[in-house]
């Protein structure tokens, strides 16, 4: 028998008088504080970019070299109406009061008056902000479900270098897609399945059928970009040793996989999914001018070739807000989901 | 060398606790504990590494000697450029291939990169670049814990050569109570950050005070028979 | 770093040469069909003459198409290199700045990635007017953002690195820090993103020229074609199909080759597969007492790298033998392969490998599933962070015997009791990471406790862990082999431990035992050269402090090294001409102890 006697007697703990740190209900009230910590440091965050965005689209309208409302209105316009509109504008204010009219404007919902149709800024953003929202939503909700499975399926199959020729096919695809810009697609579709066949209406926004071709072209390049990210992220946790222990447990593939991998993905998923539907907003500009949908995209080319610079103001800093609101909106999820969290926010 | 009321704090975390230590001329002190005990932080402030209160006196010139022997070494620069970088001397080439000499490296490793030596040899490196910079004293930070048994044995006695030719001070730290006991002329024990005990290294291994260190000297595996 | 030049990369490098041709031939060849108005042919579709059709002064728009290459092409470099100097700078300000100064420009960085490109160079293009100034200083913009967070992130891997401490204690100038050794290990991988971004910068620049907020006629780019070939697409679609084609074509080149350059910045190598090596030669007898029965196991990488050689053991019911070696010994991949879990491409044969009297080839994942344990070195990466500890425990029952969740967590928190986790009920529900390194150690042996364990495969177990944590450990499982009579393989570098812990001691070196004897035996009784200078090179509490400790000269071969004659030969102090020729074979030496040594045996 081996001498057991430098392990002590087997079945008890009485181990070193220095137990090791538990977590006691100190510990999970001092990780109560961090998570909140984390929760208020975000919104501050939040709220510093809000501020930046703010003097940002502020300035806009001030770094134009020379008077924008010469710019805007040509140098045959009458120097009266150039200076009526420069007092509607308050632009012959002084700077500080001027920043100061704006930001009051702006929190009250008053983003300014159209130079061209006259039409307040805010009802035309409200009027076609949600067909841009429609777009975007849609291609994220289309493109999450298809990409992650393939990028995870492309994983399982090339890992550790095994079958290459699968794993040159799914990178040369996907290379190719991601590479190809979605006004391409959208050029492509409407060619093809528009005006070539004829199924789809070529352009506008009547019923569920004008959706089709333009959410399709918004998805197709985020498919293969998800679908990249995911293999990467599913061969990170294949390689860990949890799943070298789920193997030696002998569990079924299918469990493996689903169980274990996936929501270790999750959070490059998430952070992705908020990455994805911010650029989906800024790539819903050259597909609705494809499409001449009525959303905002088409709106803001409309107003930076007309110089309408209180729309084209108006429409990028809510453009603006969005990204910001959606990155505050991963951060947090991030946080309420992932049990680590607060463990890499200390690091 | 004197460290006094030494803390260093991380956030709202405390990582060394009031420690005061010294080190005597031409001894090794080694400071051993548990992961958390705070002593790669202790190493870090008296290097200069991280922010701390209280004082450390007549620690002129301190260099350091890190434990991964792979991260420690730029990858770009051959072996010589990374010894010769602390050296003030005119004449670089011979100083290299003096201090290479010292730490019982052949002189034509000068030439080599990194990724060509063995973990021994590369700690070799690092401790031949921090002599370079003529140390008043030496802080070894786990330097052996990532060295296979074979290859540590030839490294502490290179410690324990360094000491007696050069007469080199050193703060030699390690989780390895059987390793320290083996270098060290001082043995100080830390736990939770800070110093429980601290005393000439037959006297603390020998008749332990505290009963940590007590714990710590029953844990260290022993063959049988 | 070489470049792996697989298909996709060629045909990427292929495309954007034959771009860059296209752009200094282009004006040359076609610029006067180009410019060539024809008002007998106005705004014409394909023909056999104008194969893309006309403009609408007459133009032949294939010609365009191929001059324009040059201007997009140029347009997008220009916006590359304004965008790589503009966040490259931006991206070093940290590492320059004052603290505070530092963490806002960081801050900024991390504030403009988040924005999308397009509307970067879209408020950019409002300040700066239409037109392809507007355009390039937008795109560059646009650009800037994602290098600065590049070189960021580089620069900040790289200070905190080791061996810019050391120089810094060294009193290098900062200067030189970055001139030596923050900028050599970060220029690699900014200049291969360089061609992603150039790839991105045209794709951008041709956005902006199709939304007619870029170059402005009489200039054209591929993007302004575009535009103006859109507006005719009902008509004639085939003129928006020219600039389409060429555009979608320098994107994916671009994107292909920067892919492939990028990829070059952090790989492995591939080895070329071969021939799987000869079946070992027939076994003798199964050893009828053992549960863990080995034959000739041995392990191929492809290459000619066998870090496991014709390895042999047995293990009995209730027996811990450990198996002890230095790094590159092969004894986790022993252990591995026992397991079934070398990864791909290693290759595992066997003479024999029976488990409980039964190949392991023949047994179920539920019977395998349920008789083997496994216990890794670090217990934080071998528990699923996103599942609590309970549920890790009873999907072994869940899956292989069918157990209800309420009667498999009820055995989770029975087996969590029994390896003396405090609180069992509250541990199962949390997460590993509000365990403390033993007690998740402790969840990982509950795991393996959940079947009806008959092999427990330890690697490394304890080495994490702080040497009081190590000692519950290996008392834990002492006491798990004692009450389930598992056999237990115990695989560890450290001699010490194994010699504490062991029955049996079985000692690798360059994927062969080269000696088996009792643990009580070890600090009197070893015999091979290997074994003994092991111990010795191991300082203990009683090691004389005043004579130098002994160690090994030289390094252990590296599995593709290993020469014919006995692998520890170079580093042996009685190696004889024999040694290096010819293997020994592990013989009898003495009552349970056996030896591969010429000079011993």
């Amino acid at each position: 028998m081996p001498d057991t006697s430098g392990l002590e007697t087997p079945g008890t703990v009485t181990g070193p008088p220095f137990p090791p740190p538990g977590r006691a209900p100190e510990a999970v009230r001092r990780a109560a504080r961090r998570r909140a910590r984390v929760v208020v440091r975000r919104a501050v965050r939040f709220a510093v970019s809000l501020a930046v965005l703010l003097a940002a689209s502020f300035a806009m309208i001030h770094l134009i070299p020379g008077d924008p409302v010469r710019t805007a209105l040509g140098p045959t316009a009458p120097v009266e109406l150039v200076e009526a509109r420069r007092a509607a504008l308050g632009l012959d204010r002084p700077l500080p009061e001027q920043f100061a009219t704006y930001v009051t404007n702006v929190l009250s919902g008053n983003l300014g008056t159209s130079f061209i149709t006259s039409e307040p800024v805010g009802e035309v953003i409200a009027a076609r902000l949600p067909n841009t929202l429609a777009l975007a939503l849609l291609a994220t909700l289309l493109a999450l479900p298809a990409g992650v499975p393939l990028g995870m399926w492309a994983a399982v199959r090339t890992q550790n270098g095994r079958n290459r020729g699968s794993e040159l096919t799914f990178g040369s695809v996907t290379g190719t897609a991601v590479a190809v810009p979605e006004f391409l697609y959208a050029i492509g579709l409407v060619s093809a399945f528009a005006i070539g066949l004829g199924w789809f209406p070529p352009a506008g926004k009547a019923g569920p059928i004008t959706y089709v071709l333009p959410v399709l072209a918004l998805a197709a390049g985020p498919v293969a970009m998800i679908a990249r990210i995911a293999r990467v992220e599913t061969l990170r946790e294949l390689g860990k040793d949890y799943v070298r222990l789920a193997r030696a447990k002998r569990l079924p593939a299918r469990r493996l996989h689903l169980r274990h991998v996936l929501p270790n993905t999750l959070t490059a998923t998430l952070t992705v999914c908020g990455l994805l539907l911010t650029s989906l907003i800024a790539g819903s500009v050259l597909v609705e001018f494809v499409f001449a949908w009525p959303g905002l995209g088409l709106k803001i080319v409309e107003s930076i070739t007309q110089k309408d610079y209180p729309v084209a103001q108006g429409v990028i800093l809510v453009y603006g807000a969005i990204v910001l609101v959606v990155n505050l909106a991963v951060d947090l999820l991030l946080g309420a989901l992932d049990p680590t969290s607060e463990i890499r926010e200390q690091s | 060398m004197i460290i006094k009321n030494l803390t260093v704090r991380f956030g709202d975390f405390t990582a060394v606790d009031d420690v005061t230590l010294e080190v005597p001329d031409g001894q090794v002190v080694g400071l051993v504990g548990e992961s958390g005990s705070g002593k790669s932080s202790l190493a870090r402030a008296v290097c200069g590494l991280v922010p701390y209160t209280g004082s450390i006196e007549g620690a002129r010139r301190v260099q350091m000697v890190f434990q991964d022997p792979y991260a420690s070494l730029n990858p770009r620069m051959r072996v010589g450029d990374t010894v010769a970088e602390g050296i003030r001397a005119r004449d670089r080439d011979s100083e290299v291939k003096r201090l290479l000499e010292l730490v019982r490296l052949p002189a034509e490793v000068a030439g080599r990169y990194p990724r060509e030596l063995s973990g021994g040899q590369r700690q070799r490196v690092a401790i031949a670049r921090a002599l370079g910079g003529d140390p008043g004293l030496l802080v070894a930070d786990e330097i052996t814990s990532s060295l296979d048994v074979s290859v540590q044995g030839a490294v502490l006695n290179l410690v324990r050569g360094l000491r007696d030719e050069l007469g080199l001070p050193m703060v030699f730290i390690s989780h390895n109570l059987a390793v320290v006991r083996y270098v060290a002329d001082v043995v100080a024990v830390m736990h939770q950050g800070r110093l429980v005990e601290a005393g000439p290294t037959e006297q603390v291994v020998g008749e332990p005070a505290h009963d940590y260190t007590r714990a710590l000297l029953a844990a260290v595996p022993r063959l049988r028979g | 770093m070489p470049v792996r030049w697989s298909g996709p990369a060629v045909a990427g490098a292929v495309i954007v040469a034959l771009m860059a041709a296209l752009a200094v031939a282009g004006p040359i060849v076609w610029g006067d069909a180009a410019e060539r108005i024809d008002a007998g042919a106005i705004l014409q579709g394909a023909s056999a003459e104008h194969p893309l059709g006309t403009d609408n002064l007459g133009r032949d728009l294939l010609a365009r198409v191929l001059v324009a290459g040059r201007f997009s092409l140029a347009l997008a470099l220009a916006a590359t290199l304004i965008g790589a100097v503009a966040g490259i700078l931006l991206g070093t300000l940290p590492s320059v700045l004052p603290r505070r100064a530092a963490r806002l420009a960081t801050g900024t960085v991390n504030a403009l990635v988040a924005f999308p490109g397009l509307l970067l160079a879209m408020f950019t293009a409002v300040v700066a007017g239409l037109g392809a100034r507007g355009a390039v200083l937008g795109i560059g913009a646009a650009i800037a953002p994602g290098f600065a967070r590049l070189t960021q992130t580089l620069a900040a891997t790289v200070a905190g690195a080791d061996y810019v401490s050391a120089a810094r204690m060294l009193g290098v100038p900062r200067r030189r820090i970055l001139s030596r050794h923050v900028l050599p290990n970060i220029a690699e991988p900014l200049i291969l993103n360089l061609t992603q971004a150039l790839g991105g910068a045209l794709l951008g620049l041709a956005g902006m020229s199709f939304l007619g907020l870029g170059v402005q006629p009489p200039s054209f780019d591929w993007g302004r074609l575009l535009f103006d070939g859109f507006s005719r697409i009902y008509v004639t679609p085939e003129v928006a199909l020219g600039p389409a084609a060429a555009v979608a074509l320098a994107g994916i080149g671009f994107n292909l080759l920067g892919d492939a350059l990028a990829r070059a910045a952090a790989r492995t190598t591939v080895r070329k597969a071969e021939e799987p090596p000869a079946p070992p030669a027939e076994p003798d007898e199964p050893d009828p007492g053992a549960v863990l029965d080995v034959r000739d196991l041995t392990v191929t990488f492809p290459g000619g790298s066998n870090p496991v050689r014709g390895l042999s053991l047995t293990v009995a019911p209730g027996e811990v033998v450990g198996l002890v070696g230095e790094s590159g010994s092969g004894k986790s991949l022993t252990a591995a392969a026992i397991g079934g879990l070398v990864p791909y491409p290693g290759k595992v044969t066997y003479g024999r490998l029976h488990l409980g009297g039964r190949d392991v080839a023949t047994l179920s994942d539920k019977e395998l599933g349920t008789a083997l344990a496994m216990v890794f070195q670090d217990p934080l990466a071998a528990l699923n962070p996103a599942l609590k500890v309970g549920g890790q425990l009873a999907e072994v029952a869940v899956v292989h015997e069918g157990a209800s969740r309420a009667e498999a967590r009820r055995r989770a928190v029975d087996r969590l009791g029994q390896v003396h986790l405090p609180e069992p009920e509250r541990r199962a529900a949390q997460h590993p990471h509000e365990l403390s390194g033993g007690m998740r150690q402790r969840a990982v042996i509950a795991m393996g406790l959940m079947g009806t364990p008959r092999l427990i495969i330890a690697d490394e177990p304890t080495t994490a862990l702080d040497v009081t944590v190590q000692r519950q450990i290996l008392r834990l499982l002492r006491e798990v082999v004692a009450e389930t009579g598992a056999a237990t393989l115990f695989i560890s570098h450290d001699i010490a431990v194994v010699g504490q812990l062991c029955d049996r001691v079985v000692v690798m070196y360059a994927g062969r035992v080269v000696e088996e004897l009792p643990a009580d035996r070890l600090a009197e009784g070893a015999a091979h050269p290997y074994t003994r200078a092991l111990i010795a090179s191991l300082p203990g509490l009683d090691t004389d402090r005043t004579r130098p400790l002994a160690g090994i000269p030289g390094t252990q071969p590296a599995p593709d090294q290993v020469g014919p004659g006995c692998a520890f030969a170079p580093r042996c102090s009685l190696a004889t001409e024999r040694c290096t020729t010819e293997r020994p074979e592990l013989d009898a030496h003495g009552p349970r102890q056996r030896v591969a040594c010429w000079e011993v045996s």
